[in-house]
């Protein structure tokens, strides 16, 4: 037996090990930073028509809500150091065309100014979660805001790329309603996943997206109201993604993997069987 | 083209044109690793088969090839054998089933948290003295500006700290400023969160950009006030060295 065939065994071997050694490399990922909260919402897949339009929808009670802790906005002026809501829970729901996202937390009084934001990162390029804000060193990009307040009784699709750029858009595809009942607000916002608008937020199911929220209390302290502009309770950057249909394909892609490394084994024996018998 | 090179690099191309475009237009692309596999499957396979022609394998190989091939074996050797034999393809299954499987976290994220400070940063020095006058000046300011996020412990534990990730940095850890020089300190309160590089994630730090409302002076001072009261003091130069 010659040199050609020692080789040529040496690395075939060295390369199924390297091949098994990568792959459970890549397989092993570290866990995300931020501790014992959620880092994600879910958007459950569901197969019917969702609750686009009402916060009391059964359903939505079904669902596991993800929550988010809420700070008072003091990374840039006009601060505020004491917010009424603390935290906020998020449930989510598509069905391939539409979604839609509740959120539920806690205020003691319904007022006209009381109102509720949700942030998304639009495209690729990185946006600052305060407002898209300017970055230095990295080039970002716009955020979309969907944004309701009670006394309007609907929805503004807003879009910002930096402080004092917030601004109502042409393409207003976002619907949201509220329901306050004993101290607690449920707000459902809606859209299609896809809208074909650049300044919106563009959601696939299966893709990770950037969300962050922010909130404020209406309610009227000294003749003013408490919490208004960016004197809010906001978050930073949390992930959102539509769950993606069931996918099958997987087992198919395990038994192709199977049936391969039998063949591999079922050559490597015939050969030598075939060599030892010559 | 009828040699084996030519039919092994024309089987491999087959099988990737295959996994890599055909088999995506039914289902779910395959990520690269799994192709890679595959490929390194079928190549070993195809080398098997086309290059050890005859010859006394048994001699090269030896003991593992009369263990491959079970010649005179019984008991435990057999079964050893069988084993090798199942267990190889669940492993390559295996790993095509946990580099498939759907993962409910999100991307995995690889901040760098000390990122490397623009030019224009390295090596100042704190142009005021460490009076007493000025360090209680600087708490002051700390007070007013930095424990909302920061504590008024110094540890990372203001009221509005939480719902920020990642969250305001614990002074009062060794391995926060004790490992960083003034310098370094005086960039990231200058200009924040927003002015990391892309390395450090700057769309996620909620540390703002103070150059925009406090004067230089302002800041180191409270540079000194902040080591004095977490109770660290600052890289020096000659600790670099
Ligand atoms: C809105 C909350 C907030 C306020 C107010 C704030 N910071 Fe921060 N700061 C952060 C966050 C979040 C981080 C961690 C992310 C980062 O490194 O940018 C941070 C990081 C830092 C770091 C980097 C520490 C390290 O180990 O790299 C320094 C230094 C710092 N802050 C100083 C200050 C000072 C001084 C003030 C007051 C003038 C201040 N911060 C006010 C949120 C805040």
């Amino acid at each position: 037996m010659g040199y050609k065939q020692i080789f040529n065994v040496l690395l075939g071997l060295v390369l199924i090990v390297t091949a098994v050694g990568a792959s459970c490399a890549f397989a092993s990922d570290p866990p995300p930073e931020g501790g014992a909260e959620s880092v994600a919402v879910r958007l459950y897949l569901t197969d019917g028509s969702i609750p686009a339009n009402d916060p009391n929808a059964a359903a939505w009670d079904a669902l596991q809500p993800a929550e988010f802790k809420l700070a008072p906005q003091v990374h840039w002026p006009d601060r505020i150091q004491e917010v009424t809501v603390k935290s906020v829970k998020v449930r989510g729901m598509h069905n391939g065309q539409e979604m839609a996202i509740l959120l539920e937390y806690a205020d003691q009084s319904e007022d006209a100014a009381d109102a509720a934001a949700i942030e998304f990162m639009v495209g690729d390029k990185m946006a600052h979660f305060a407002h898209g804000q300017e970055m230095l060193q990295v080039e970002g990009g716009e955020v979309n805001i969907w944004y309701w307040k009670k006394e309007q009784g609907k929805a503004t699709d807003m879009s910002a790329k930096g402080f004092k750029t917030l601004r109502a858009q042409e393409n207003q595809n976002v619907s949201a309603t509220g329901a306050w009942q004993e101290g607690t607000w449920r707000v459902v916002f809606s859209r299609p996943l896809q809208t074909g608008d650049e300044h919106d937020v563009q959601i696939t199911p299966g893709e990770w997206r950037n969300v962050a929220f922010a909130f404020w209390d209406g309610e009227i302290v000294d003749g003013a109201v408490k919490e208004r502009g960016s004197q809010k309770a906001v978050s930073s950057w949390w992930y959102v993604r539509a769950e993606p249909p069931p996918d099958n394909s997987i087992y198919g892609y395990v038994v192709l993997g199977i049936a391969l490394a039998a063949g591999f084994e079922f050559f490597l024996v015939r050969k030598i069987r075939r060599g030892n018998e010559s | 083209m009828k040699g084996p090179l030519a039919k092994t690099v024309i089987l491999l191309v087959g099988m990737y044109v295959f996994l890599k475009f055909i088999l995506p237009l039914f289902t779910a692309p395959l990520p690269a690793s799994l192709i890679f596999l595959y490929l390194a499957l079928t190549l070993a396979s195809a080398m098997i088969f086309y290059t050890m022609s005859g010859g006394s394998l048994d001699e090269f190989m030896g003991p593992i090839g009369r263990f491959l091939t079970g010649t005179g074996q019984t008991g435990i050797a057999g079964t050893a054998r069988i084993l090798v034999f199942v267990l190889f393809p669940l492993l390559v299954g295996w790993q095509t089933y946990t580099r498939l499987a759907p993962s409910d976290m999100p991307p995995a994220e690889n901040r760098t948290i000390h990122p490397a400070p623009p030019g224009e940063f390295v090596g100042l020095a704190n142009p005021y003295p460490r009076t007493p006058e000025n360090v209680m000046m600087g708490k002051g300011l700390y007070a007013a500006f930095c424990s909302p996020c920061h504590g008024a412990n110094f540890d990372g534990k203001g009221p509005a700290a939480v719902g920020f990730n990642p969250p305001p940095a614990n002074f009062s850890d060794p391995g926060t400023i004790a490992q960083l020089q003034e310098s370094y300190l005086f960039w990231r309160i200058k200009k924040g969160g927003v002015g990391l590089p892309v390395e450090a994630m700057p769309w996620k730090s909620a540390m703002p950009r103070w150059e925009v409302e406090l004067p230089d002076e302002w800041i180191w001072k409270i540079i000194m006030g902040e080591y004095d009261g977490a109770g660290q003091s600052p890289r020096t130069w000659e600790e670099e060295e």
